[in-house]
């Protein structure tokens, strides 16, 4: 604290500080009513100055195709190389899809192939299990059994010489003959797989008409032994041979299929 | 009064006019914009303290927007203008809550 000088009057006491207005009524104040006093001119033109450059910037980091526009080099390095990297990956990925379509092209064709094989075998098996129709060259051989002389057992014959010879598919009368086929003698007739057949026996027989015909004409064969019965025998050689009797396929209940 | 007109205009005309910034000026353009944001404040809250003065609102603001584009500006040419930036802003940033909280003793008295 200095002494007040001497000669110099008592500084004259400060007048009384008016009371300071609040936060509030000074900031009222300052708002209302507009002064257009130098102070507040100078803040407008620095407000408005602010304000431009708010709305730019705003408008700037809004839009996306001027966020590089501002940006450093540095930062547009790391944003060309996590690109090239992010293009790297997606062609890895891209050729590893490509591999798999691939792949999965290649496996749908095998998988068509093998179904074409089945299906194909399925035929192969239904021919020869008599549940589906067949025809082809081959002959048909037809008995006239006046006398009533020809038994099971001769045309049991006759259907093992033609398979022998190598036939595919064969009928009597209208009866698949499978492998299952039975041959009766019941009641003076003739059964094939219990139904009865009558004279004349007509069989067709698919198969190499060459080597079939032969095969019932071998001296002392069937062709020879029904005649001897006095049966008339004629085997013929049509265009085609159409075996057309169906057996209904079974389920064995005891055979599994063991592969 | 005719600062806030002032600043709501300034608002106004850059939505509406889309103003074009110099390419070599858009690195600096947010930087400045938050150090005037901080004059801005100091400027409200001397002017509730009773001491406002426009001559000292004018320089700090304009020093406030020059010095912190300059270091900026620094950073950049050093390599560090991002980490730079930060820093400005985080400082300018502190700068503005104290203000914000000494305008809220006035205003709130609390």
């Amino acid at each position: 604290m200095t002494e007040p000088t001497p000669g110099h009057p008592e500084p004259a006491p400060e007048p009384a500080e008016p009371p300071r207005p609040t936060g509030r009524a000074a900031l009222r104040a300052a708002l209302w009513p507009p002064r257009a006093s130098r102070g507040q001119l100078v803040a407008a033109v620095l407000l408005f100055v602010l304000g431009l450059g708010l709305a730019i910037q705003v408008r700037a980091a809004g839009s996306e195709d001027t966020a590089l526009r501002g940006a450093r080099p540095e930062d547009l390095v790391r944003i060309l190389s996590d690109l090239e990297d992010r293009s790297a990956r997606l062609e890895d990925e891209k050729s590893t899809l490509e591999d798999q379509r691939t792949e999965l092209e290649n496996s749908s064709d095998q998988a068509e192939e093998a179904r074409r094989q089945s299906e194909e075998r399925e035929r192969q098996l239904g021919v020869l299990a008599g549940t589906v129709a067949a025809e082809g060259p081959g002959i048909t051989l037809r008995v006239d059994d006046p006398t009533g002389a020809v038994t099971a057992d001769m045309l049991l014959d006759a259907v093992q010489e033609l398979r022998a010879a190598g036939a595919e598919a064969l009928q009597i009368n209208g009866v698949r003959v499978v492998a299952s086929t039975s041959f009766v003698d019941h009641n003076g007739g003739v059964h094939v797989d219990d139904e009865r057949i009558r004279a004349p026996f007509v069989v067709d027989a698919i198969g190499r008409p060459q080597d079939l015909e032969p095969a019932l004409n071998i001296p002392g064969g069937v062709v020879q032994s029904l005649e001897n019965k006095q049966a008339t025998v004629a085997v013929t050689r049509p265009e085609t041979v159409t075996v057309d009797a169906l057996r209904s396929a079974e389920q064995p209940d005891y055979a599994q299929s063991s592969s | 009064m005719i600062a806030v007109l002032g600043l709501v205009l300034g608002v106004v005309i850059g939505v509406v006019t889309r103003p074009v910034v110099p390419t070599g000026m858009e690195p600096y353009l947010p930087i400045a914009v938050v150090a005037a944001l901080d004059a801005v404040f100091g400027g409200l809250r001397a002017t509730l303290d009773g001491v406002f003065d426009d001559k000292v609102f004018v320089v700090s603001f304009l020093s406030n927007v020059v010095v912190a584009a300059l270091i900026v500006f620094l950073g950049d040419k050093l390599g560090v203008g991002a980490q730079l930036s930060t820093g400005v802003v985080v400082v300018l940033g502190i700068r503005i809550f104290s203000n914000a909280a000494a305008i809220r003793r006035h205003v709130f008295g609390a």
